[in-house]
């Protein structure tokens, strides 16, 4: 019912009727096409009979020392396609690079702190609230930063929560 | 040389840093400051003067920029004593680039690597220009320069991708191929491999050359251990060897990757291809890199017996069969639309039953129906069932509802598919008006019933039964069609700004609103429309043919060319960016990324969009400045007179166009953007015509090439007349007398129709050119032209009929004729009196009364009676214009309001309005919630008439400004004369 393969350029041209969705964002070239040219592994996308693009992730592997983690950019499904937990397994797809290609620690993704749909569904796909992030989404609403550790962290420390909300340049990048 | 510690550029990093600060923080002005005295203490650094030469370009001064980084360059190269190191190239790199001069950025790199050979840093830097500049045979050769010096895998791949880019993207032969598989071979003997990415490009350059026994011994070997998923390895495999020809091994693969993905639809129909050894599975031309798979439901495996094909068929069947049993009570639908697949390929073979395969979709409707996809996923079993046996699923698929047992919710969504079935077998059009008003009201009480289900839902959320709405304009719509009762289309807009009421952010009814506006000259509401569903980036080339066909036809000239503009902007940028984002694949060894954006650029490069939109571009910026022949002068002087054009115009000839929109989401009686059957009379279908959009979308391709190779000739007429009646379909002679005949009124001035808009521009430039031909003069003159403008602007006039009470009046016409042959001929005529008229100087020495021939005193009489004629045209239109416009508001609002008024209780447009008014009034919060309540309660039938009746006017008003401006300028040269 679902193929999922490697995205590529030409399924940019392919993915209106899922990026016209008013809670999926259309990225510029160059952030797709960065993606691509470092993790085209965590870039997939699937595809219903008759190669109709059902909905896609997009992703990377970052962090150093016991902080290098497999990161959820995007994650996105058309209405058409909803409901059948095509979401779940694009989110294992990409668990599962991250946990047995590339031996990261744990899972993140950033969520709206009002999108209690999203969090509902990360909650039921074993994510936890790590921390909040202050104002995250563009100066104005906080973000959740949610976790999943993976089969490396054997005791589960990378996703003991916080006790106090951070500020969106506390998170560390490289 | 690589920088010393603590140096930039030669120069102590700390002096620097100021600089760098400055230009980070936009403070260009101090930068500018900062690097001045820099250089007064280092006269003699490249990289203090490309520094500067930055700071230059970032404050818009670009021909100062360039000088300076000029020098820069020419630093570098006098001065022996200086280390290069790469901080300067690079910045003096960025600073040429973004001047537009890769080529001397090139020169740089190449001198440096001239000067200290050997030096990797410089040599990746070389790479890396050529990789902007797309020399894919310089590439290829520093590579392996870099590889010899190196013995790193990575410049090898980089040599290898060089090579793949000369056959699929430059000239080089499909030989290359062979050397770069030597290289590797070589390579791999003493060093074999270690990324996967380099892998999959080995195997690509064996499969490229048809090698595809050798693909598989290298992927069974040791080197597959690089690929680590097992099924990614499979795949390859069993690709392999069904492109080998080796059915059978293939099958065995594809089997295990279902055993272990049983849910890979494609790997299914690979599958089961491969054991019918149907030949479309992996189609050929396969050298492209491109992986890019057919839709896979055509099959050709006729020639197997009949035995063969049984035995075949019931391997698979118990294989689904199993896959079925493993999967259990799980969502997993690949196993029930396996066996659709399997009845559809026994029916094609002329073996199988239709009652079986009704029976397999009706079996598959009571499992997964109520998903929203459910109707696609069936289409092609349902396009194999004759026209009876449809209408007997529909019945039983109805049946089958009324007996379920599931939840509210579920009952909803089989309720939708039925519906959505409906539409794509078309059991709808053949039936009685009567019927089809009833469907409607069906759908939208069910919209309406179902509100409850949706009360706890989040307004970002998407609704149960949101798809009735669309349903239901597409059955008001069909009305229209076929009754001409404006009552219907305008229930059709209620409907969905109703359902927008309810939720907001519903892209399907906006698209759909979108275009019902167009149609009805209401562009304004149309293009709001359009801007609300935020269209941007990439979506830009796939989605803005729903409203810029319209735009540039329209008055909204503003409107029309921000839309051009921001298009343009999101293209070119792409173009500027790619090739380093191309550079990014290659240094992070995504080597397959790397083809796939070159490839990629190509084709948006090809875009038929894209040269449309330069081209009318340019024409719009012309005729926005048509008004004063200095501006429109200085507008085709940026286009270098039209030579540009023509190069896009020949250049259309030698490669072919590509067509990247996306038209699946248009509405059906507009399958493609030179269609809408809703201007056509009434044809009974046998569905929605969406059977037939591969070959609308094939007719259109090849009119749009047309359109852009003729539209880029019109700002060079002059010398391209002849080119230009090829497109009239007539010789140029023949197409001459056509003209006259018509302009003397031999023949009426419908043997132009439907290309009245490119008879205008010619009969225009034929006068022009006359003006300007010294011998060779063609039959045509002023006042000819004169009377064919006028007779073509009053005919339409004279047909024009009110666009409230006739959606589709093209009014699209009417605005091109005064934007384009109108215009064109204005400029002409202001060029004229510009030249008969003595320069200022000379006029208030002189005071005028100079010496004048008769030819002059000629041409200025026909100029003045021009003017006097081109005058009147324009006021015909403007005249009319304001009798449209003065119209009472409220009157126009009665009229559309009275027109889904019905009392009678026969069939006739209103009855879905008034369950849509039924809801407002009656709308409950505790039952829908409060959210819905709020948003339905203000909601008024007659708001939404007020909104379409205003926009028309907009667009009229519009319209009656540009034809006003004309009159003004025409005044003025009136006086001049």
């Amino acid at each position: 019912m679902t193929t999922i393969r490697r995205f590529c350029c030409d399924d940019l041209l392919r993915f209106s009727s899922v990026n016209l969705d008013h809670l999926t964002e259309t990225f510029n070239m160059s952030f797709y096409m960065t993606y691509l040219a470092r993790w085209p592994d965590y870039f997939h996308v699937a595809e219903a009979p008759g190669n109709r693009v059902m909905g896609y992730i997009m992703g990377k592997v970052e962090g150093q020392g016991e902080s290098w983690h497999g990161h959820v950019t995007a994650v996105t499904v058309a209405p058409e396609f909803r409901r059948q937990q095509l979401a779940k397994k694009l989110m294992n797809l990409l668990e599962d690079i991250s946990d047995k290609i590339d031996k990261a620690y744990f899972v993140d993704l950033f969520v709206r702190a009002s999108n209690t749909p999203a969090i509902k569904m990360y909650e039921k796909l074993e994510y936890v609230i790590y921390r909040r992030v202050l104002r995250y989404y563009s100066g104005e609403e906080d973000g959740l930063d949610m976790r999943k550790a993976l089969s490396r962290d054997v005791e589960k420390k990378s996703i003991i929560p916080l006790k106090r909300p951070v500020t969106p340049d506390e998170l560390e990048y490289d | 040389m690589a920088s010393k510690f603590g140096m930039a550029g030669g120069i102590p990093e700390r002096r620097v840093r100021p600089v760098w600060d400055a230009i980070d923080s936009r403070q260009f002005k101090n930068a500018l400051k900062l690097s001045t005295t820099l250089l007064s203490k280092y006269p003699n650094s490249s990289y203090a003067l490309a520094l500067k030469a930055l700071i230059l370009e970032r404050m818009g001064k670009l021909e100062e920029s360039l000088s300076v980084c000029i020098n820069a360059k020419e630093l570098l190269y006098k001065n022996d004593l200086i280390l290069i190191d790469d901080l300067t190239l690079s910045t003096l790199q960025i600073v040429f680039q973004r001047l537009d001069h890769l080529d001397m950025a090139t020169s740089c790199y190449e001198y440096a690597c001239g000067k200290f050979p050997n030096n990797l840093e410089l040599m990746m830097g070389l790479f890396n220009c050529y990789v902007r500049e797309y020399s894919f045979v310089k590439q290829q050769q520093i590579a392996i320069k870099m590889y010899k010096i190196a013995g790193e895998e990575r410049f090898l791949l980089w040599a290898v991708c060089s090579i793949q880019l000369q056959v699929f993207c430059g000239n080089g032969g499909e030989k290359l191929l062979q050397l770069a598989e030597g290289l590797l071979k070589k390579h791999i003997a003493s060093h074999s491999l270690h990324e996967p990415e380099a892998l999959s490009v080995y195997i690509s350059l064996l499969e490229q050359q048809a090698k595809y026994g050798d693909a598989t011994e290298v992927l069974s070997g040791n080197l597959g251990s690089l690929i680590m998923i097992e099924v990614d390895k499979l795949r390859i495999q069993g690709r392999l060897l069904a492109r080998a020809g080796d059915y059978g091994g293939a099958a065995d693969i594809f089997q295990k990757v279902l055993t272990l993905c049983p849910d890979d639809w494609e790997c299914f129909l690979h599958y089961l291809g491969c054991l019918l050894e149907d030949d479309c599975i992996f189609p050929g031309g396969t050298n492209s890199p491109s992986l890019h798979v057919s839709t896979l439901i055509d099959c050709n495996h006729r020639h197997l017996s009949d035995d063969v094909f049984d035995s075949r068929i019931s391997r698979a069947s118990e294989f689904v069969e199993k896959l079925k049993a493993e999967a259990g009570s799980d969502s997993i639908r690949n196993p029930d639309l396996a066996n659709l697949e399997i009845e559809r390929r026994k029916i094609i073979f002329g073996k199988g039953s239709y009652d079986k395969l009704m029976e397999d979709i009706i079996l598959f409707f009571s499992r997964f129906g109520h998903l929203a996809c459910f109707s696609a996923d069936v289409a092609v079993f349902l396009q194999v069932l004759p026209g009876d046996k449809k209408n007997q699923l529909l019945e039983k698929l109805a049946k089958g509802i009324a007996s379920s047992a599931t939840s509210s919710k579920n009952v909803l969504g089989q309720h939708i598919t039925l519906f959505k079935i409906r539409e794509l077998i078309g059991d709808m059009f053949p039936l009685p008006e009567g019927d089809l008003v009833g469907f409607a009201v069906q759908m939208t009480e069910m919209y309406c019933q179902n509100l409850p289900l949706s009360k706890d839902l989040d307004v970002q959320e998407s609704m149960f039964g949101e798809e009735f709405l669309c349903m239901t304009c597409n059955v008001l719509v069909q009305l229209f069609w076929r009754t001409k009762h404006i009552g219907y289309l305008l229930e059709a807009i209620m409907v969905l700004e109703l359902g927008l009421t309810v939720r907001r952010y519903v892209w399907q009814y906006k698209i759909l609103l979108l275009h019902l506006y167009s149609y009805w000259n209401a562009l304004p509401l149309a293009y709001e429309r359009y801007k609300s569903l935020d269209v941007k980036n990439i979506l830009l080339e796939t989605v803005s043919h729903h409203i810029l066909p319209q735009m540039l036809t329209s008055p909204l000239l503003v409107d029309t060319s921000d839309l051009l503009k921001g298009y343009s902007r999101f293209m070119d940028e792409h173009f500027k960016e790619s090739a380093d984002l191309t550079f990014l694949a290659y240094r992070h060894r995504n080597y397959s990324k790397v083809i796939e954006f070159v490839q990629f650029k190509e084709r948006l490069q090809r875009s038929s969009q894209y040269l449309t939109a330069k081209i009318e571009g340019s024409i719009l910026n012309l005729k926005r400045n048509a008004n004063s022949i200095e501006e429109a002068e200085s507008v085709l002087e940026s286009l270098n007179f039209g030579s540009d054009f023509l190069d896009v115009s020949n250049e259309i000839q030698s490669k072919k166009l590509t067509f990247n929109e996306d038209l699946q989401l248009r509405p059906w009686w507009t399958p493609s953007y030179d269609k809408n059957y809703l201007s056509g009379p009434y044809e009974s279908m046998s569905n929605y015509p969406r059977e037939t959009l591969r070959n609308d979308v094939k007719e259109t391709e090849s009119k749009v090439t047309r359109t852009i190779e003729k539209r880029s000739l019109l700002p060079q007429l002059k010398s391209l007349l002849e080119s230009y009646a090829k497109f009239l379909q007539l010789p140029f002679q023949d197409a001459v007398v056509l003209v006259n005949s018509v302009a003397s009124g031999q023949k009426p001035l419908e043997v132009f129709s439907p290309n009245l808009i490119g008879w205008m521009n010619f009969a225009v430039c034929l006068n022009a050119w006359n003006l300007n031909s010294n011998g060779i003069t063609i039959p045509m003159n002023w006042e000819l032209l004169c009377s064919l403008l006028q007779q073509s602007v009053s005919s339409k006039i004279k047909t024009a009929k009110p666009l409230l009470s006739f959606p589709g009046t093209d009014l699209s016409i009417l605005v091109q004729l005064v934007t384009e042959p109108l215009t064109w001929h204005g400029l002409i005529i202001q060029s004229c009196v510009r030249s008969t008229l003595p320069s200022g100087k000379k006029k208030k020495k002189g005071g005028g009364g100079g010496t004048s021939d008769q030819s002059n005193t000629q041409l200025s009489s026909s100029i003045k009676n021009s003017i006097i004629s081109l005058n009147n045209t324009i006021d015909q239109v403007s005249k009319w214009l304001k009798e449209q416009i003065n119209k009472s508001v409220d009157g126009d609002i009665d009229i559309l309001l009275s027109s889904i008024n019905c009392d009678d209780g026969g069939p006739g447009p209103g009855k879905v309005v008034k369950i849509l008014e039924k809801l407002v009034s009656s709308v409950d919060d505790l039952e829908v919630g409060e959210r819905i309540c709020h948003a339905v309660k203000p909601w008024k039938a007659a708001d939404v008439a007020r909104k379409m009746v205003t926009a028309q006017g907009t667009a009229l008003t519009d319209f009656l400004n540009v034809c006003d401006s004309k009159i003004k300028v025409l005044q003025g040269l009136k006086l001049q004369i």
